[in-house]
């Protein structure tokens, strides 16, 4: 049976691939606790992070010192390749106490899950033409168009670049560095790069014939005959801007390369941290490398032997090729020949995973670390001199030089590295100072809360926009664009504030990564080669070692990678595209099966056009089916991308063109519609029958719904905060006997009506509600405005029956300081007898019983003080002591931490929530009696739940009576009903089964309903349980789907009569945990005001808040001078054996001297305290008295 | 009390009997009086069920108010339920609800020592009363009935696993709590009195008829294949969902076929859960149902009368 199950949570894993995926990456590219004990225990799941580093002094041929560094304890992701988990089967995980599902793909941090918060970020390596109001702002004549394009290097760093164009027709360049963004005017860089390039080609520097190679380069995309033909993209006035760029440097007097570089390395030389003592042509070298165009720099590359040409030539070469393309795309966003590029869209942007934001953060913390470390040696060199002779202490005595840079470096703490690490999943956020060239710098980290099933895997399938546009007004970027069609799914977004900021993928999406489908890493320079050469062999003229002279339309430019790498005549590119397609597809070809073909044909005034392929990781891919190529041997998936998809004609499978005409043939097919929907959406049954916002309600709702959460329940401590938990039925003695059978559960239990989704990932191991039988009915009135009535005997029975499990972690070297560490001890009072029934003889509750509020659950003894301490339950409600865990690890003998979790047991109560998978919550408003309940004549059966029937006409939730009588037909024939979506749009193509095509569902629901002898609708005849008679009109009644969500009145009631008041204004405190009152306010009182409920008001604002009797002197009108006086005891009164009569108080006023003109006066607490606060402040409040009749 | 008597004198023809089934008819009388009958069967026919329980040991997984639910729920022979006293007002043991008047007492002992998982079923439960033990469920049928397979489940137990507890078992009705509800399922329908009219109906072709016989989900009517006639197969079986004469209306025939209820006349059906068989269950709320009228009659003027119906005094009060 368990051997059976494993298989099925495959597709549960895929769904988390991405995260784990790279992680691994991260892994390859650069332990032992339980995991178990890390949550019990709430530390952090790390293992060791070792490396080698290598001293070399900067001398050729010096000799290397090599020494291992302890980088500290690196956190380690479950299931990954460092984790223990890493392939263990189901069984093996139930037997590390895990669950049976085990996906893993987050971290244990200090015993919390936290799961990384996955963000989009624009794409790697393509120039993206952008519009923006505020690159105006930049400087004085700058545009707001810019063609911007974020490089990538091999390892996930990027830099961004931004080629602003300027009103006088000439362009800047502009890139961030240090904060600060440094704009270089484009002839310079150009004139650097072709100069270079030159030179090594002719070996001498002749300025005129490189400006007019510039000049050619720049101007090729326009030629005078296809002055505005389709795809055209160059205008006359290119050539005019060119020599606007090419004289500005002119201006500048730079002719030459060297003169170039010598301009570029003055200025950057104070600004980069470590080349402070280069030299010019050194920084400027560097500036090249380190930030223009980084990913054109690759020394990996194996084009040079291609192409026999140097490596710096190449890339030379490379950069102009690059240069003019983006210019050229400037040039015909300007002159309006192409439209700029939405930022917005799901076709310029990737995703950020988080093994490689780990890669790159450590990356940074690393080269910080060397640098400090560089820093110290040299320091170490020149102060020490003789003693630390580097060289010759190597050479003379190898194991001295290592003890001395042990030494030195002990300064430099390397496991403050795996803490920063540890820290930024900690908190999510990065302590950095370049940035990275990220959006934001927290909010990278969430809690994986395991509230159920459903919330912890929409953890790792959201993505987030971006924390910055969270607090953006414009509503743009919010849009549901429709290029993020079949990757991110459209209905599981919240509502509210972050709608449409956080999406979530769909079930089909996925993220290409740096494993190929059999798991080995992919090397990505090699595969680039290939492509090349299928290129080449298909005719595409490559751009090295000559430069094409020659634009759209006639030719397109093909970027591999963001390379421009050639161009193919616009004749051919489309047989191109075909032939790549159908390499992809095929298993025997070196052409990656995710290779991004993203062919932007010819249009007028379009996109820019061009051929763009991606084989960089990070992207969104999807499965569809190609249907241009013969389907014998396989199915014929291809994987595609967001930028591809855009242009690509792709079928919905119901057989239909969906409006296509001829022209546009369909070449690819979805495979089934419910891929645009992610795995929560899935869920819903008959969802395409439904309004869609109340699609999206639900995929909210399901979040929130006490579910079966965990299996491993029993091992679970990690819960901080409230943990919800609906543990009813026999779903549970899996866990006893560790066989996966799905019992007669009573709840939660399995939906009668469920999509494919649902069994596909095996919602089953964590089912989320009860199938109740409803009645649509306005019965008792208790059912208005969305509340439902419950049948008592129904929850007497179970149903909907729920628990909260709550840990509380007792810590006691903790608290204090570090000297009475270890000094305090749970143990038991031997004296207080009282405490011996709640606490055992360790000072710990006894597992299995229940306390009160207000008892006592745990006894400590302190040491020092020799006191006793004893630690209360807070709240209203009594609980159950579920298990008791003691640390024993880190101290001798004597536990010093320890786990104690409680179980609160939840039955429905008036007020508690409910909702249907449609969307359709409620609340209960009453428990109504079985008795009275309606019944039907036939069956006898009483409904479990009543709604009201004005639940639906606005809301139009058709899909929840369709899951009714399914549900009502499914139960009478013994059998699970398949809901799943747009399940008639695929039925054409599946069987020519023919006759029941003509049936629609109704049809199909109702003739199960009659052949058991119910009405076809779905409708029965009750009878009112109260009288006995018939109810006059037939009731829709059929068991629906129910969740119980996780709102609860008895986390949430607030009252009181009496109790705690502020000090200073001695009125009502507030807050629900203390115990206080809920705010009379403001529009309260007007409204009462209005009713001229005049007692009403007096009552709540006077009488009942801080009604006060102050005495106030009518003389001097103040409020604050009354003075008490003391009356002497009055000796002979208590001789006389007489009552001590209270005396009179005696109060004067302090400023008159005088008792005469004392008053009460009846006032709000707050006045007096007013009238102090202004005395303070040398202002006097001076009130006048007189009675009601003269006032 | 003059004037006319309008005192009726309500019919019982039994018309199949099982122990946990019963039909019936009930006739000469009115719906209030078959709906009381109804509410008092499932509400409040006393039985005896699981209230309290002490749990010794508890190592399985589900816990220990989860299990004493489940015990809560298993239905108990109650034949003494009717003589037995409400703990609450018991004289014996003070309300404390432990003596021999009002309670029962369970224990069960259950530890796994193999690898097969053990199921603890109502079977470990061992009474202190052998009148009142857990309801044996011999299934009929016969299917699934292998001889350890027998009782209700309460947990299994896997080894070394543990469940040791003491059970007081009450009495109680199934208006506090459904556990002690002896119905599993009441209900009654009223007689249905179906006029065809043959003139109008001999109007249809044979596949009119055909089809307007087929318009009701249940088997009312059927076609004699001799004559052709329509008639009434199983007039119970009409469930008064009006599907025929919609029929009638749509097909231009409109009075085609007049249904009434007849207003005095039930058909109960009635399911035990086995705490009590069917009959009794039925005879019991005849009882309780005389029991209450009186201390309606006797309260009218006397306080005294609440001391004298005690329990039901409770019963008035709404229990």
């Amino acid at each position: 049976m368990a051997r059976k199950k494993s298989a099925d949570f495959e597709p549960l894993r895929e769904l988390v691939r991405h995260h784990i995926e790279s992680f691994d990456y991260m892994l390859d590219e650069g332990l032992s606790e339980m995991f178990d004990h890390c949550r019990q225990a709430k530390i952090s799941y790390t293992g060791k992070l070792m490396a080698d580093v290598e001293f070399q002094y900067l001398d050729a041929g010096s000799p290397v010192v090599r020494e291992r560094f302890n980088f500290g304890q690196f956190p380690v992701m479950l299931k990954t390749r460092r984790c223990h988990l890493q392939g263990a089967d189901s069984q093996k995980l139930v037997s590390l106490k895990e669950e049976a599902a085990e996906m893993g793909g987050y971290f244990i941090l200090n015993g919390l899950e936290r799961v990384f918060r996955s963000v989009i970020l624009p794409k790697q390596n393509y120039p993206m033409s952008m519009v923006r109001s505020s690159f105006r702002d930049r400087r004085e004549g700058y545009t707001d168009k810019a063609v911007v394009i974020r490089c990538v290097r091999k390892d996930q760093s990027s830099v961004t670049l931004k080629l602003y164009y300027l009103l006088n027709g000439s362009a800047r360049l502009g890139f961030w560095l240090q904060g600060k963004e440094y704009l270089l005017p484009l002839g310079i860089v150009l004139k650097l790069e072709h100069a270079a390039g030159a030179n090594n080609l002719t070996r001498k520097a002749l300025v005129d014939t490189n400006d007019l190679e510039i000049f050619n380069h720049l101007t090729c995309c326009y030629e005078e005959k296809y002055k505005k033909e389709k795809g055209a993209v160059g205008s006359p006035l290119v050539s005019e801007r060119v020599k606007i760029i090419l004289a500005e440097v002119q201006d500048l007097s730079l002719t030459t390369r060297l003169q170039c570089l010598q301009h570029i390395g003055e200025h950057f030389q104070p600004v980069i941290d470590g080349l402070q003592s280069e030299s010019y042509y050194a920084v400027a070298e560097t500036v090249i490398r380190d930030y223009i165009f980084v990913h054109l720099n690759d020394n990996n590359d194996k084009f040079n032997l291609l192409m026999k040409l140097t490596a710096f030539l190449m890339l030379d070469l490379r950069l102009i090729s690059f240069f003019s393309f983006m210019l050229q795309k400037l040039f015909s966003l300007v002159d309006h020949t192409s439209v700029s590029d939405n930022p917005d869209s799901l076709q310029n942007q990737e995703i950020l995973l988080p093994g490689h934001l780990i890669t790159i953060y450590l990356k940074e913390k690393l080269e910080d670390w060397l640098r400090k470390g560089k820093k110290l040696i040299q320091d170490e060199i020149e102060n020490n001199g003789k003693k630390f002779d580097f060289f010759n202490c190597i050479i003379v005595d190898y194991a001295n030089a290592v003890a001395n840079i042990k030494k030195v470096m002990e300064k430099n703490p390397s496991k403050q590295i795996g803490t920063s690490i540890e820290t930024m999943l900690k908190t999510g956020r990065l302590a950095t100072q370049t940035g990275l060239d990220l959006q934001q710098r927290a909010g990278y980290t969430v809690q994986a809360e395991r509230l159920n099933f459903l919330r912890f895997i929409s953890f790792f399938r959201a993505v987030h926009r971006g924390a910055s546009f969270a607090g953006l007004r414009t509503t743009s970027v919010r849009k549901l664009l429709p290029e993020s069609w079949g990757f991110l799914c459209p209905v599981h977004t919240p509502d509210g504030e972050p709608c449409g900021l956080l999406n979530h993928m769909t079930s089909t999406c996925r993220v290409a990564s740096y494993y190929d489908s059999r798991g080995n890493i992919r090397d990505f320079s090699k595969m680039r080669t290939s492509i090349l050469r299928v290129l080449i062999g298909v005719g595409m003229i490559p751009s090295l070692p000559k430069l094409v002279k020659s634009g759209p339309p006639a030719v397109l430019s093909v970027l591999l990678d963001g390379r421009v790498v050639g161009v193919i005549p616009s004749s051919e590119i489309e047989k191109v595209v075909a032939h790549l397609r159908r390499l992809k597809v095929s298993a025997a070809s070196v052409i990656p099966d995710d290779l991004e073909v993203g062919y932007v044909p010819l249009s007028l005034g379009g996109a820019y056009p061009g051929l763009y392929l991606f084989t960089s990781p990070p992207k969104f891919v999807r499965p569809v089916r190609n249907i241009s190529l013969p389907s014998e041997e396989s199915q014929n998936i291809e994987l595609i991308g967001p930028f591809e998809q855009v242009f690509m004609e792709i079928r919905c499978p119901d057989g239909g063109d969906g409006g296509r005409r001829n022209a546009f043939p369909a070449t690819h097919e979805e495979i089934h519609p419910t891929g645009m929907l992610s795995v929560v959406a899935n869920l819903t049954p008959y969802s395409d029958h439904n309004q869609s916002p109340r699609n999206m309600y639900q995929c909210q709702m399901a979040k929130q719904t006490m579910g079966f959460s965990v299996q491993a329940l029993k091992f679970r401590a990690d819960q901080k905060l409230y943990h919800l938990q609906c543990v009813l039925g026999f779903v549970l003695h899996l866990l006893c006997c560790n066989e996966y059978a799905l019992g007669p559960s009573q709840t939660p239990q399995t939906p009668i009506v469920r999509t494919n989704t649902y069994t596909k990932y095996g919602i089953d191991e964590y089912p989320t509600g009860t199938n109740a039988i409803v009645a649509v009915l306005a019965y008792t009135g208790y059912d208005m405005e969305d509340a439902m009535i419950l049948n008592k005997s129904s929850v007497d029975r179970g149903m909907c029956h729920g628990q909260i499990y709550q840990t509380e972690t007792i810590d006691l070297s903790d608290d204090g300081n570090k000297v009475d560490r270890g000094q305090k001890l749970f143990r038991r009072n031997k004296d207080a007898k009282s405490l011996h029934s709640v606490i055992d003889s360790d000072g710990l509750p006894y597992v299995g019983q229940m306390i009160h509020p207000g008892e006592p659950y745990c006894s400590i003894y302190d040491k020092t003080t020799n006191s006793w301490r004893t630690n209360s339950r807070k709240g209203s409600e009594s609980v159950f002591v579920d298990y008791v865990a003691v640390d024993m690890k880190n101290s001798k003998n004597l536990p010093q931490k320890a786990n104690i979790r409680f179980r609160h047991t939840r039955n429905p109560i008036i007020g508690d929530k409910f909702s249907s998978r449609h969307g359709q919550k409620g609340v209960c408003s009453q428990l109504w009696p079985d008795i009275d309940m309606p019944f039907s004549g036939v069956t006898g059966m009483r409904p479990d739940l009543i709604i009201n029937p004005h639940a639906f006409p606005s809301r139009m939730t058709i899909a929840m009576l369709l899951e009714s009588v399914a549900a009502k037909g499914g139960s009478l024939h013994g059998k699970f009903m398949d809901a799943t979506p747009f399940a008639n749009s695929v039925k054409k193509t599946n069987g020519d089964t023919g006759t029941d095509e003509s049936k629609s569902l109704v049809d199909e629901l109702g003739e199960m309903l009659r052949t058991c002898g119910f009405n076809y609708h779905g409708v029965e005849v009750l009878y009112s349980g109260v009288y006995g008679t018939e109810l006059t009109c037939e009731i829709f009644i059929g068991p629906v789907y129910y969740q119980r969500l996780r709102h609860m009145v008895s986390d949430k009631f607030q009252v009181r009569s009496t109790g705690t008041m502020d000090q200073i204004t001695r009125q009502p405190i507030k807050g629900r945990k203390r115990g206080g009152g809920i705010r009379f306010g403001e529009m309260e009182r007007d409204s009462l005001l209005a009713h001229g409920a005049a007692y009403l008001l007096h009552d709540r604002l006077h009488t009942c808040s801080d009604y006060h009797v102050a005495d106030v002197c009518s003389l001097c009108g103040s409020v604050l001078t009354a003075t008490f006086i003391h009356p002497q005891k009055r000796a002979i009164r208590e001789i006389g054996g007489l009552p001590p009569a209270r005396a009179p108080k005696k109060v004067t006023c302090h400023a008159c001297q005088t008792s005469k003109g004392m008053e009460t006066v009846a006032m709000p607490y707050v006045f007096r305290y007013l009238a102090a606060e202004l005395a303070a402040m040398n202002i006097k409040i001076t009130l006048q008295l007189g009675d009601g009749a003269t006032a | 009390m003059d004037g006319a008597s309008y005192q009726r004198f309500p019919k019982v023809k039994i018309r199949e009997l099982k122990d946990d089934y019963a039909k019936f008819e009930l006739r000469d009388t009115d719906a209030s009086m078959a709906n009381a009958l109804r509410r008092v069967m499932i509400a409040e026919v006393p039985t005896i069920a699981i209230d309290l329980v002490e749990i010794e040991v508890n190592s399985s997984v589900l816990n220990d108010e989860f299990i004493a639910h489940r015990l809560g729920l298993i239905p108990l022979t109650s034949e003494r339920a009717m003589s037995m006293r409400f703990s609450r007002d018991c004289d014996a043991c003070d309300g404390d609800g432990q003596c021999e008047f009002c309670s029962v007492e369970f224990h069960l002992r259950a530890k796994c020592h193999s690898d097969q998982t053990l199921d603890v079923t109502s079977k470990d439960l061992y009474s202190s009363d052998h009148s009142v033990v857990p309801v044996d469920f011999v299934d009929p049928a016969g299917y699934d009935s292998t001889d350890q397979q027998r009782g209700i489940i309460i947990v299994k137990l896997r080894r070394g696993q543990e469940l040791r507890l003491r059970a007081i078992a009450r009495k109680g009705i199934g208006k506090d709590h459904a556990k002690w509800s002896p119905a599993a399922t009441v209900t009654f329908m009223y007689e249905p009195e179906i006029h065809i009219n043959e003139d109008l109906m001999e109007s249809l072709s044979l596949e009119e008829k055909q089809s307007w016989v087929e318009s009701s989900p249940t088997k009312v009517f059927d076609i004699d294949p001799n004559t052709g006639q329509v008639y009434v197969v199983d007039a119970e079986a009409y469930t008064y969902d009006d599907e025929v004469i919609k029929k009638a209306e749509a097909m231009g025939k409109p009075g085609l076929v007049e249904i009434y209820a007849k207003e005095d006349s039930f058909i109960f059906t009635v399911e035990s859960t086995g705490a009590i068989k069917a009959s009794q269950l039925v005879l019991n709320a005849i009882e309780v149902l005389k029991q209450k009228l009186d201390a309606v009659r006797l309260s009218e003027d006397t306080v005294e009368a609440d001391d004298q119906f005690g329990e039901l005094g409770a019963h008035m009060r709404g229990g």
